[in-house]
């Protein structure tokens, strides 16, 4: 464990292997929420919240519930029911204490358990930190760390994408590529430059 | 007097620019690099510089006809793309490269967004990113200069990267394009007399350039070798495209922010960018990358950036 | 039986869940660098659509409206753990190649969409035809998209080259390329639609 490897993480968390951009997850949601920043931010956050902390609990789940009784083969089931309750807790929590956040963010919080992104970073942090049955040293501090960059990566490529978008809107774009084809090329350039980013050494 | 009382909305003041004067004077302004481009690295360069801009306004005019639209190549926005592209392209690729990424230019690059005036990106590094990633072997294959036949070299940059710098190229060679490098980066003497004109004329101002160069020059400085404040930071402004960059493709109007104040922002941006992936990226040079990605943060830095309405 | 085919036919090109629902992209787009992902992806996903449209169909009624979300994902979960499972046993190739998209077939809301607007409305037969138009639908976009990016970014087909001399353009082998590809065929595909009405 050390600092490269976190700069590491973060670099191609948020760059090259962008959860959005480059790994697909959390795709629907970048194309259906992206129209205007003001929603983008907001499910952004819930995104970024609801993916750290399920990074934490299924890497719980998976250490000492799944790996100890040789159950890794009910890792999908259980981190996606793990992740569907969480974020049910969180739903509850928020409508009861705060109504205003509620409104805010509240209708795209069942989205999230649906989002690609939050299972599929759990799946990644077992497949990269933990090898053939065993943890890496350090790693439930790299999945907690990989969850917070991807949140980062997913919030960078929303906040661009709906700014990009909320331009576009004055402008004369052909009637065929209105919304969702244009949203994917926008998509493919903002990929394609992320590349620069790609082979980096410290 | 009629015709003295012409009612219209803002703005009132007339002169006599317009947007193909502009473009067709920043066409011209690209001429002397292209021109160093050819005396470098011979005809070839010149067959590459055609190409691509022959591409470019067919493609832009044939989509125009497809999707009924007004055929607008003759405010030379497309020969621009088509040039510029040219310029960022080694001078040995075969003919049908710089073809192939000026039809991907004007598609992807600015047709698919509406036109002119309205794309995000800049539709020369649009298409110069995907040659970049599409055709690695050709794009990173530099002739060396003045040999006109064969003989490759790497770029100084390319070479700093690998490690194998060995003797210090001479300042002067590289201000004045005795390296290896894509058409139009080469010949810094050229590409500041054409950015002169620019400057001078009052199509681009200063503040996107010289934060870019300063920002990228700063951070090579510090952190440019393996002791803090020992980087050669001249030589990182000299080599690789910083400087067509800087004046040519930062400042598109279109796609760089309305106020100096995120003028400023891009610029910084951009060299932080550029600086980042030259000390620790994959590769040797970022320019592109990095004017992609802030152009991609344009509308961003414009929402926070722009003059507030008074009473707002 | 006219219905069952309408059922069936509809997930192919009137209602295809990838260019005209655009639902489930993230596979699509992950796995379609070859053809042989193509298929292989698509037969996953319409083993997992297909078992859980039939359990959902038959047990509607004894799920508790509040929490049947929850339900068809545990059902969803099973089936896609059944397809992990066996695509680990008898193609471990396929099985490396796919990675972390076939566990997140779980969350392709092309699936779980199947499930709440069509198989909890509905009987077995008609959930059963649905659920195979709506996967056959899904792999053909997939065989179509992987195919483009296949002989694009490498110039071969189901592995065998096609043309000599062909320089395949690399980007479409890369995730840029897949958004570029289904951006412009999602256009292309507005541009017909927009022709006809």
């Amino acid at each position: 464990m050390n600092l490269q490897e976190f700069l590491t993480i973060f670099i191609s968390a948020v760059f090259i292997y962008n959860v959005i951009l480059s790994r697909f997850l959390g795709l629907c949601s970048f194309i259906a929420i992206s129209k205007e920043t003001k929603p983008a931010l907001a499910m952004s956050f819930a995104v970024m919240f609801v993916i750290t902390m399920s990074s934490i609990i299924t890497w719980f789940v998976y250490r000492f519930m799944l790996l100890p009784f040789n159950l890794t083969y009910l890792r999908t089931i259980s981190f996606i029911l793990v992740i569907a309750t969480f974020v049910q807790l969180v739903e509850m929590v928020i409508r009861k204490f705060s109504p205003q956040m509620y409104r805010a963010f509240g209708i795209y919080l069942p989205l999230i358990t649906v989002n690609c992104a939050v299972l599929g970073v759990a799946v990644l942090n077992i497949d990269m930190f933990f090898v053939s049955g065993k943890q890496v040293a350090g790693s439930f501090y790299y999945s907690l760390f990989q969850g917070i960059c991807v949140g980062l990566g997913y919030t960078l490529a929303m906040l661009l994408m709906s700014g990009i978008r909320e331009r576009l809107e004055l402008c004369n774009v052909p009637k065929a590529l209105k919304d969702f084809p244009l949203a994917f090329i926008i998509g493919g350039i903002l990929s394609l430059s992320f590349m620069g980013f790609s082979g980096f050494k410290f | 007097m009629k015709n003295n009382l012409i009612v219209s909305g803002s703005p009132h003041i007339h002169k006599k620019e317009s947007v193909s004067r502009i473009m067709w004077t920043v066409a011209l302004s690209t001429i002397p690099a292209g021109i160093a481009g050819v005396i470098i690295f011979g005809l070839d360069a010149l067959w590459i510089i055609l190409a691509a801009t022959i591409a470019a306004v067919s493609t832009e005019w044939v989509f125009e006809l497809i999707t009924r639209r007004k055929v607008t190549i003759l405010d030379g926005s497309a020969v621009i793309t088509g040039i510029l592209l040219a310029y960022n392209l080694p001078s040995g690729v075969p003919l049908w490269l710089p073809v192939v990424g000026a039809i991907f230019s004007i598609i992807v690059g600015k047709a698919v967004f509406g036109g002119l005036g309205q794309n995000i990106f800049n539709p020369a590094l649009v298409g110069r990113v995907f040659l970049m990633a599409s055709w690695p072997k050709y794009m990173t294959t530099f002739p060396k200069p003045f040999s006109y036949d064969a003989v490759t070299s790497a770029t100084p940059l390319a070479m700093l990267k690998e490690g194998k710098i060995l003797e210090h190229i001479p300042y002067l060679d590289l201000f004045l394009g005795n390296r290896g490098g894509c058409i139009g980066e080469v010949c810094i003497l050229a590409l500041l007399i054409g950015a002169a004109i620019l400057l001078i004329k009052g199509y681009i101002t200063w503040h996107i350039p010289v934060t870019y160069i300063l920002t990228t020059a700063i951070l090579t400085y510090i952190f440019g070798a393996k002791q803090f404040f020992h980087g050669d930071w001249l030589f990182h402004i000299l080599s690789g495209g910083l400087i067509l960059g800087a004046f040519f493709m930062a400042t598109d109007y279109v796609a760089t922010p309305l106020t100096i104040k995120g003028q400023v922002i891009f610029g910084i941006g951009c060299g932080l960018i550029t600086a980042v992936i030259r000390i620790w990226g994959g590769y040797p040079e970022g320019v592109s990358y990095a004017i992609l990605m802030m152009n991609a943060a344009t509308p961003f830095i414009d929402r926070y950036t722009k003059n507030r309405i008074y009473g707002t | 039986m006219k219905t069952l085919i309408k059922e069936f036919t509809k997930g192919i090109i009137k209602e295809n869940p990838t260019f005209v629902l655009v639902l489930g992209l993230c596979p699509t787009l992950a796995v379609s660098v070859t053809v042989a992902n193509g298929i292989g992806m698509g037969i996953a996903a319409t083993f997992v659509l297909l078992g859980s449209s039939v359990i959902v169909s038959l047990i509607k009624d004894f799920i508790p409206g509040r929490i049947r979300i929850p339900c068809y994902i545990v059902i969803i979960a099973t089936f896609v753990t059944i397809a992990e499972m066996s695509m680990k046993a008898y193609s471990p190739v396929l099985d490396r190649a796919l990675g972390i998209y076939v566990p997140l077939i779980v969350v392709n809301c092309m699936v779980l969409g199947r499930a709440e607007a069509f198989a909890c409305k509905n009987n077995l037969a008609s959930s059963f035809f649905d659920g195979l138009g709506m996967g056959l639908g899904f792999t053909l976009a997939l065989i179509l998209i992987s195919a483009i990016r296949e002989f694009l970014g490498s110039g071969q087909l189901l592995g065998h080259t096609l043309i000599k001399g062909f320089e395949p353009i690399f980007v479409f082998g890369m995730p840029s390329g897949a958004l570029l590809v289904i951006g412009l065929l999602l256009g292309f595909f507005n541009f017909l639609k927009n022709r006809k009405t």
